[in-house]
């Protein structure tokens, strides 16, 4: 175990740096800057799902009032594709740039863009825009086609699966269902463009403003230093915001073409249709199990949607390898191409739905084997990573499954379906395993020690609401010794210091190495001026002998008392700052052990049949993600994790309408997300090791796992207080109905 | 009650016709919130504080046709504006009078990001038109705070880490602020119910209930 000298300020509950910026609507989210001149962007979208534009009538439009241009295919220059692999930061959404052509391939698709003087003249004239289409029918459901032939697009295997399934003793084959899922950030997606000469300046929502810079500069075909993305705060993405949508091209693009600063805002409902979704899976699950409940084969085989445009795979089948113990696995996955939008990744992708499937048939193991769902796992614990046959870094989910059972009670788990009431409630108790892997790619970062005393911290990342300000300044604070409230951190713009996009639960891991080397450069630079300046009283000595704490430069073998101020050092050599960079390099994978995080998920549900009213009642989850940054922030992100993940049980659905490929619950009242009147006492627990593989911190990032787990275990649940095992999410009352009613 | 503007009046009309904000220039109240932004919000962040815009440059040159003359108070400064009867609240608050900070979430008042006060009383302003509240308080999360001293509940959020993202962070806090004089039960299921309307996606409910019941004196 990594034991790095840090001090107080890591692992401490920190109140977030940004924070006072946020409860005072300061801070500045994408549409939200100030921008003279700026002209209103709405879209017109597709009102079919499949065919191709026939005719666009636009002059009702433009003889509206305040209507400066109508932008569509036939009027305008196509953009460009990108390179895909071939460049660093080339990621689109979608890989057809918005106009390519008049095809359409999904309901709400743009197919023009009316820019007006104001937000209410475009919005006008874009419902004036007539838009007649050669129309085919909508293929928008995996029911609506066959499976698909051929080789599927991923194939794990190791062992004899096939064999193993069929002579085990003990056998389930349940197929299982995931819905499609709508990210749904608060802040919707929205750029504002700006072009200075040959130089756009894009004002962004976005997770990653170095990919977004990079993927606009192909796009638009402009070099990469004529483009920069602006950032400062994300109203949250949840993956939706990972990679570019058209909608930031069309901005640049009317900017462009009027040579006027142009804003364009998603509306709501089309953040159903253009800005990605988790996909529909549809998993197969078979596991084979000893009489004793030890897994002899598990075979997954998941299917999921994708657009026509782009091939997305719902990377399900990545726990399926290491998550339990067994000889012989059989994962595979296949996709299918429908009339939606290009899917993206959504919190925690694969693994979200993946889980539920195979904590769901684990589950059904349970009953069937009448063993204790707990106890199962605990068979089935995986010491090593057996996908890879390395041993993981830092594995302690035995003793978080042990730490919650503790917390929660589970000794006191009654087996029989509906043995457990609380008045007239009916409960149902519930354990999910969670896990996501732990990664971390390339950062940069400049620390700037400063004449006034404070400290500067950039890097082109961005905090998506997770705490990255906040963990800068952590780590400026615990190498430099100058308090938090002393450090200015500045993310959020791809012209700083290239930083990591905030996906995958990296991004912490990522930068932490990186702010650490960079604040020691700049440490090195103040010593070494220590020794330089005519006035300082270290003039003349090895930079070696002196050390920097607590914002003191003073000899390492005394205290920082007898040391003077860092600032004096930079006042004394007459400079205004002294400045650091440090970079981090892609991880562990050298180390030749697995890094992967883990915890569980204690799930109590409260069924009245009386009323036929289900809810979640308790909550208790338990992690084990490495060294903690803050608490408090960690804390927030995990039980807001368990707030989505008790959405996605029982809540969250994207229905299309099978006529014309319109989600037709495209809006908050009817694509239900949990409010705070669904959510009951959650309670978490950190078990806090430390994983050297990932550095001197030992941070393994947090951001997907916490909802990860959460739906089969309100699954589980649902079943022991039900008797109704559902298999398809949403848990609605109508599926327990069934036979639920006691 | 109020004192409407007589739309039929010929100066109204030559009103609509001229560049918008004819009466009152844009640059001294984008000044004023200048002033009042910097005393708020001492930035630790370099992007916090954008400069405003120019504003002789951002009045529409062209005018908008069928604009009327409001007139708003918001945290307790008037504001004359020549907007369409169809501007909403938030998009005159936003737009208008270059007040981002109260947020758009759903355009349908189902989130509850745009919740300001008037009257004291908390509303969704994306469903209300600017022209329905001339002479109305209007607070929004720019006017909560005592200059540079939070409110209660602006102060309960950051301790207890009421949000993530913070984009429904200002419509919350006025939920949150106005439910303060609402008379609901103590516990921390009334706040839960009674802070609903106002979705959080990043999941922070379990901290925005402490933080309201701090403010409401319910919780240390």
């Amino acid at each position: 175990m990594s034991t790095s000298s840090t001090s107080s300020v890591i692992g401490a509950s920190v109140t977030r740096v940004d924070g006072r910026l946020k409860v005072t609507g300061a801070a500045r989210y994408a549409v939200d800057h100030p921008i003279e001149n700026v002209a209103y962007g709405y879209g017109v979208s597709s009102t079919i799902a499949n065919g191709k534009i026939t005719q666009i009538d636009t002059s009702a439009a433009e003889r509206m009032p305040g209507v400066l241009a109508i932008l569509h295919h036939g009027n305008t220059d196509p953009l460009f594709r990108t390179a895909g692999p071939l460049q660093p930061n080339s990621r689109p959404s979608e890989s057809r740039p918005p106009f390519e052509d008049d095809v359409v391939y999904y309901y709400g698709q743009f197919v023009a863009l009316v820019v007006a003087n104001t937000f209410e003249q475009a919005q006008d004239a874009a419902f004036h825009v007539k838009v007649t289409y050669d129309e085919k029918k909508p293929l928008v459901h995996l029911d609506d086609v066959p499976a698909p032939a051929g080789p599927p697009v991923k194939n794990y295997t190791r062992g004899k699966a096939d064999e193993a399934f069929e002579s085990a003793p003990v056998k389930i084959d349940e197929t299982y269902i995931t819905p499609v899922e709508t990210h749904n950030p608060m802040e919707m997606h929205g750029t504002i463009a700006v072009w200075n000469g040959d130089k756009v300046t894009l004002y962004e929502t976005s997770q990653g403003v170095m990919n977004h810079q990079g993927v606009m500069s192909e796009m638009l075909g402009v070099p990469l230093d004529r483009v920069q993305v602006i950032s400062p705060f994300c109203g949250s993405g949840f993956g939706g915001k990972l990679f570019p949508w058209p909608h930031s091209l069309l901005a640049a693009m009317a900017a462009r073409r009027l040579d006027r600063p142009v804003k364009v805002s998603v509306p709501r409902a089309l953040m159903f249709t253009t800005v990605g979704h988790r996909p529909l899976t549809r998993q197969r699950v078979r596991l084979g199990a000893t009489p004793d409940g030890k897994l002899t084969a598990i075979i997954h085989d998941v299917l999921n949607h994708t657009s026509h445009t782009d091939d997305i795979m719902e990377n399900c089948t990545e726990p399926t390898p290491l998550l339990y113990s067994c000889p012989n696995v059989a994962a595979a996955q296949r996709l299918v191409k429908l009339n939606v939008g290009t899917p993206t990744p959504m919190r925690g992708p694969g693994a979200c739905p993946g889980l539920f499937a195979l904590e769901s048939a684990l589950d059904e193991l349970a009953v069937k084997m009448k063993i204790d769902p707990l106890d199962l796992r605990l068979r089935n614990y995986a010491e090593i990573d057996e996908s890879e046959g390395h041993p993981f870094s830092s594995k302690h989910l035995r003793e978080a499954y042990q730490a919650g059972a503790e917390r929660f009670g589970w000794s006191k788990r009654t087996p029989g379906i509906g043995s457990m009431r609380k008045g007239d409630e009916i409960l149902g108790w519930g354990v999910g395993t969670a896990t996501w892997s732990a990664g971390r790619g390339a950062a940069e970062v400049r620390v700037r020690l400063m004449a006034d005393g404070t400290a500067r911290a950039s890097s082109a990342t961005q905090d998506i609401g997770t705490g990255t300000y906040t963990v800068f300044a952590q780590v400026v604070s615990d190498k430099t010794g100058i308090p938090v409230e002393r450090i200015e951190v500045v993310l959020g713009d791809s012209s700083l210091p290239p930083g990591p996009t905030s996906g995958g639960s990296t991004a912490t891991a990522s930068v932490l190495p990186a702010i650490s080397a960079a604040s020691t450069a700049a440490i090195e630079a103040l010593l070494k001026a220590s020794v330089r300046a005519d006035q300082s009283p270290f003039k003349g000595a090895d930079p070696a002998t002196l050390a920097m704490t607590a914002g003191r430069v003073h000899v390492k073998e005394k205290s920082p008392e007898t040391g003077i101020p860092f600032e004096q050092i930079l006042k004394m050599s007459r400079l205004a700052a002294l400045e650091g960079n440090g970079k981090s390099v892609p991880s562990h994978e050298a180390h030749k052990v697995t890094a992967q995080s883990f915890g569980a998920h204690f799930v109590e549900v409260a069924w009245d049949p009386g009323i036929a009213r289900l809810r979640v009642s308790r909550v208790l989850s338990v992690f084990d993600v490495g060294r903690v940054i803050n608490q408090k922030t960690a804390r927030n992100q995990i039980l807001g994790a368990v707030v989505m993940g008790i959405g996605m049980g029982m809540f969250e659905e994207t229905i299309y309408d099978p006529r014309n490929g319109k989600p037709i619950n495209n809006n908050f009242a009817d694509y239900i997300v949990s409010t705070n009147a669904d959510i009951p006492e959650l309670d978490c627990i950190f078990l806090d090791y430390p994983d050297s593989a990932m550095g001197e911190y030992g941070a393994r990032g947090i951001g997907e796992i916490g909802l990860t787990g959460v739906a089969p275990a309100m699954a589980m649940a649902t079943y022991h207080a039900t008797g109704v095992r559902v298999r398809e999410l949403p848990i609605r009352i109508e599926k327990l109905m069934q036979r639920g009613m006691a | 009650m109020k004192k409407q503007p007589d739309p039929s009046k010929k100066e109204d009309t030559e009103q609509a016709e001229k560049p918008v904000f004819g009466r009152f220039s844009r640059r001294s109240f984008l000044s004023q919130l200048g002033a009042a932004g910097v005393a708020a919000t001492t930035a630790p962040l370099a992007h916090a504080a954008t400069p405003a815009v120019d504003p002789a440059q951002s009045e529409n040159p062209a005018g908008v046709p069928g604009a009327v003359p409001v007139t708003l108070r918001v945290n307790g400064k008037e504001h004359q504006l020549m907007l369409e009867p169809r501007v909403t609240l938030l998009d005159a608050l936003r737009e208008n009078l270059a007040m981002p900070g109260t947020k758009k979430g759903c355009d349908h008042g189902q989130c509850g990001a745009c919740t300001v006060h008037i009257n004291g009383r908390r509303v969704n302003s994306c469903l209300s038109f600017a022209v329905m509240h001339q002479l109305d308080e209007i607070t929004t999360i720019e006017g909560l705070a005592n200059g540079g001293e939070l409110h209660p509940v602006q102060q309960a959020f950051l301790q207890h880490d009421g949000f993530q993202c913070g984009y429904c962070t200002p419509g919350q806090i006025m939920s949150g602020a106005a439910l303060l004089k609402e008379p609901i039960g103590p516990t921390d299921d009334d706040v839960r119910i009674a802070m609903s309307g106002n979705i959080c996606r990043c999941g922070a409910y379990t901290n925005i209930v402490a933080a309201v019941q701090q403010a409401r004196g319910r919780r240390a």
